[in-house]
């Protein structure tokens, strides 16, 4: 990350305070987003999505497991993501591991639900096949290629398209197994079973720069936050995570506040996503 | 269309393809066989005598290039020219840096060049304007002239013996530019020319096309060289932190800054050649079609650009013909 | 690849109806209690004690319930050289599980994303600018896990800095909240925990009304989200409360 001078620093946060920032953007407008699907043909799922300079693949893939002994009505989910030094040379070794770690569980919060799996994007009593005994696990892997801020809500939306393109073999069971035996399962090539992807959350990280927030800041935006609120909205309008990032403390007004900003940008979001997944789908079918 | 990513719906797709088979249809004359990648052989008469440039290796008698790009002769001198490289210095050059570190008596700046470039305390013009040895006394306020991560615009004076990049700010234009914003851009679209300093008056903007790619859009400063005024400014900042609100650019001038920094974004996404009179253009053409500043960087904004640039081109060769 | 031609793509209906509630919802809603008798809304009766590792510069022992928490300070200390300059100090937080904390034998390694949290919910407090150059260790050891671990470590880690005279705004008070059906239950046991429907937890500075870190799990509609932060909030200040006595009870006896 190349430092700024104090010149270019004022220059931005003045942007940010005259709603015009570097790129000509509103405080609440997005840069340009483009959605790619099927881009990884050896998963079940993939996605591969574009803000402005940041550009992050996701993709989905399914293993037959066996529910845990505590949740047995339940498939496991896992989400990690990667960042590759590609992108930037201070990923290299463990560079990117502090970055990934902190990405992996913010997307976990907001994806996954509570412990009980309430309120979760994707339900996981639809991953099992026979109760106690198999279910689906779903892997969900998240790659950085070249970063340019706001990695949460760019890989969010990559994971949400790459659901929305995953499809999952159809499993037959054979009918007559003793309780006890694992059931014997066939995996049909043929048919394919598609998520409802209509309650995954998108992700709407609100930075903030001195008086005022905005939304998918750049990196040179970024190193100006005192601090930043990633929250997680469904299409319903209900919260379903919420991670602040950077340490100056806020008042609990203001994140009341940025909280109902953050439901009311999503709406937007939302639409503006489900809108490039379809055509992403479209053309994917096309060629 | 390297590097171009653009959702293009249909005929966007297909008006950008027309633009650019005709602005190929343009050029192709001029260099289709002289580019290169690597290891394609280059065309040569053996007989003559030859002096192999940058660029070029011989494998078995043949000459050969070692990069990829277009194939220049000078006289003997057979060199080739990389298109997409870092920086190539050359003396007298325009050059925007980012200081990257105070050392004694000098700065390194960065400037996309393969090594940091050097900015000698001695090479400067000083704040006081006098002409006098440096004095120790200078040595240690180096920091209030520049300071670590400022961005300096400056000139190339020569190379040392050990190939290190030594640069001069001896001159009213040279100096920290503050108030504004920086774009990199691939150095190979800034070409060199009489002008890199250019004041837009009508805007009251600053626009300084380094030519190491590093592009300077910024408010218009008076005097440049007035850095006993500047001294004077950051101890004003240090001290009234609040007084900075006051003092941020006034929103019609960054809105000018802003659509001149997109008008350059959306030519080097589309691989055209930076320099004043294009961008200008692309500038009057997104504000007489009312096209928001945002905007500037969708799809349609980048078909309009090229097409006009198709338009323009051809309008020129047909009158130099 | 979703679409295979040939099949038409059903979509998988979510079970609705047969999720299993666990014993601790005796009845129906308002009945049951909680696995140790306390009212939602109310905490377990904390305690605070500095002073527990004579090695450190710093540290405090906390214990709510059957969580107990060491926290211990290292520092300030000069930076390694291999850290790029910084003109502020540096904050280096490290959580630990030891291998009897929980109910299974567990591994006893580090929890990254503990310290992680632990790290954001405390640097926005600490004067970091104040010790330029140098770095601050806090290292924090779960000794056994009893429900709402992070909040108990952050608030002991708060006083433990405290203990080492490191220049801060003001404690960091840390609550938990979790979700249960309908109901908010405050500072929940690890029984609570893992029925959870969601959960929020909100580190203040209390003193100066500031929320240094806020994480929300779980589907939250925005009269709960008021509703639990309003919770959090006067949790916290009362928490904030029993941390300073602690600190003062020290002072007290030092100066004796």
């Amino acid at each position: 990350m190349v430092g700024l001078s104090v010149g270019e620093k004022h220059f931005i946060q003045g942007g940010i305070a005259q709603d015009l920032r570097s790129d000509g953007r509103k405080r609440l407008t997005y840069r340009p987003i483009y959605v790619e699907t099927g881009v990884i043909p050896q998963a079940h799922g993939s996605a591969r999505v574009r803000l402005g300079a940041t550009d992050v693949i996701a993709s989905v893939k399914a293993e037959l497991g066996k529910p845990s002994a505590l949740q047995p009505d339940k498939g496991k989910i896992a989400i990690y993501v990667d960042c590759s030094p590609t992108a930037a040379p201070m990923f290299e070794g463990r560079g990117g591991e502090e970055l990934s770690t902190e990405l992996s569980v913010a997307l976990q919060r907001c994806l996954l639900g509570g412990k009980s799996g309430a309120g979760a994007g994707i339900d996981p009593t639809s991953l099992v096949v026979v109760e106690g005994k198999v279910c689906w696990d779903l892997y969900i892997d998240g790659l950085v290629i070249s970063s340019d801020g706001n990695l949460l809500d760019a890989l969010a939306a990559a994971i949400k398209a790459a659901l929305s393109n995953t499809g999952i073999p159809k499993v037959d069971v054979a009918a007559e197994t003793t309780s006890d035996e694992q059931p014997e399962v066939n995996i049909s090539d043929e048919e394919f079973l598609q998520f409802d992807t209509s309650g995954i959350p998108v992700i709407v990280t609100l930075t903030k720069v001195g008086r005022h927030y905005i939304v998918d800041a750049t990196s040179e935006e970024e190193s100006q936050m005192s601090s930043a609120v990633s929250i997680s909205v469904n299409r319903k309008g209900h919260i379903c995570g919420l991670t602040k990032r950077g340490g100056v403390g806020l008042d609990p007004s203001i994140i009341l506040d940025m909280i109902s900003v953050a439901k009311h940008v999503s709406e937007q979001l939302i639409n503006k996503l489900d809108s490039e997944i379809a055509a992403a789908e479209a053309s994917e079918e096309e060629s | 269309m390297r590097g171009l990513k653009l959702p293009l719906s249909q005929t966007q797709r297909v008006r950008l393809q027309r633009a650019f088979e005709k602005l190929q249809s343009l050029s192709a004359k001029a260099n289709s066989d002289a580019s290169l990648t690597v290891a394609d052989t280059i065309p040569v008469n053996y007989e003559d005598a030859f002096l192999k440039g940058h660029g070029t290796a011989d494998l078995n008698g043949e000459l050969v290039a070692t990069v990829c790009g277009v194939v220049e002769r000078v006289n003997n001198l057979v060199y080739v020219r990389a298109l997409r490289a870092r920086y190539k210095p050359e003396v007298g050059d325009v050059v925007v840096g980012r200081v990257v570190e105070v050392a004694q008596k000098r700065w390194r700046l960065e400037i996309n060049f393969s090594q940091d470039a050097v900015l000698m305390l001695s090479s400067m013009n000083m704040p006081d304007g006098i002409q006098r040895r440096r004095t120790a006394l200078d040595e240690l306020n180096m920091r209030s002239i520049f300071e670590e991560n400022d961005i300096v615009c400056a000139e190339v004076r020569n190379f040392q013996h050990d190939g290190s990049l030594q640069l001069q700010a001896r001159s009213q234009k040279y100096g920290k530019l503050e108030k504004g914003q920086l774009l990199i851009i691939d150095p190979y679209l800034v070409k060199k020319s009489k002008q890199h300093f250019h004041h837009l008056e009508q805007f009251g903007v600053d626009l300084i096309l380094g030519r190491n790619g590093y592009i300077w859009i910024g408010e218009h400063v008076e005097a440049r060289d007035s850095m006993v005024i500047d001294q004077a400014k950051n101890i004003e900042q240090s001290t009234v932190v609040e007084g900075i609100n006051q003092a941020y650019t006034p929103l019609e001038m960054r809105q000018n800054i802003c659509r001149i920094a997109n008008a350059i974004r959306v030519l080097t996404s589309l691989g055209f050649n930076v320099d004043l009179n294009l961008i200008m253009e692309t500038v009057e053409l997104s504000s007489s079609l009312k096209i928001d500043i945002h905007d500037m960087l969708g799809s349609e904004f980048h078909v309009l650009v090229a097409e006009m640039e198709a338009e323009r081109r051809s309008l020129t060769t047909k009158r130099k013909r | 690849m979703a679409a295979k031609p040939g099949s038409a793509p059903v979509t998988y209906s979510p079970n609705l109806g047969q999720k299993t509630r666990p014993p601790i919802f005796k009845d129906n809603d308002l009945d049951w209690v909680r696995p140790d008798g306390r009212g939602f809304h109310q905490c377990r009766p904390a305690f605070f004690r500095t002073g527990a590792v004579n090695s450190a510069s710093g540290s405090a022992y906390a214990e709510l319930g059957s969580t107990k928490v060491i926290v211990s300070v290292f520092g300030p200390r000069e930076s390694k050289k291999a850290m790029m300059y910084s003109d502020t100090g540096r904050l280096n937080c490290n959580v630990s599980y030891t291998t009897f904390a929980t109910p299974v034998r567990g591994q006893g390694s580090d929890h990254k994303e503990f310290s992680s949290m632990l790290h954001k919910a405390l640097e926005g407090a600490i004067m970091l600018e104040t010790f330029p150059k140098t770095t601050v260790d806090v290292f924090a050891l779960v000794l056994e896990s009893g429900g709402s671990d992070l909040p108990v470590v952050i608030s002991c880690a708060s006083l433990a800095l405290a203990d080492a005279g490191i220049m801060m705004y003001d404690l960091v008070a840390a609550v938990s909240v979790s979700c249960l059906g309908k109901n908010l239950v405050i500072d929940p046991v690890l029984e609570e925990e893992s029925y959870q429907d969601g959960s929020l937890m909100l580190t203040c500075m209390p003193s100066r009304y500031e929320v240094t870190q806020l994480t929300f799990t779980g589907e939250w509609s925005t009269p709960e989200i008021n509703e639990a932060m309003q919770l959090c909030l006067d949790a916290c200040n009362k928490l904030g409360k029993v941390m300073r006595t602690c600190l003062k009870e020290a002072a007290s006896a030092s100066q004796e």
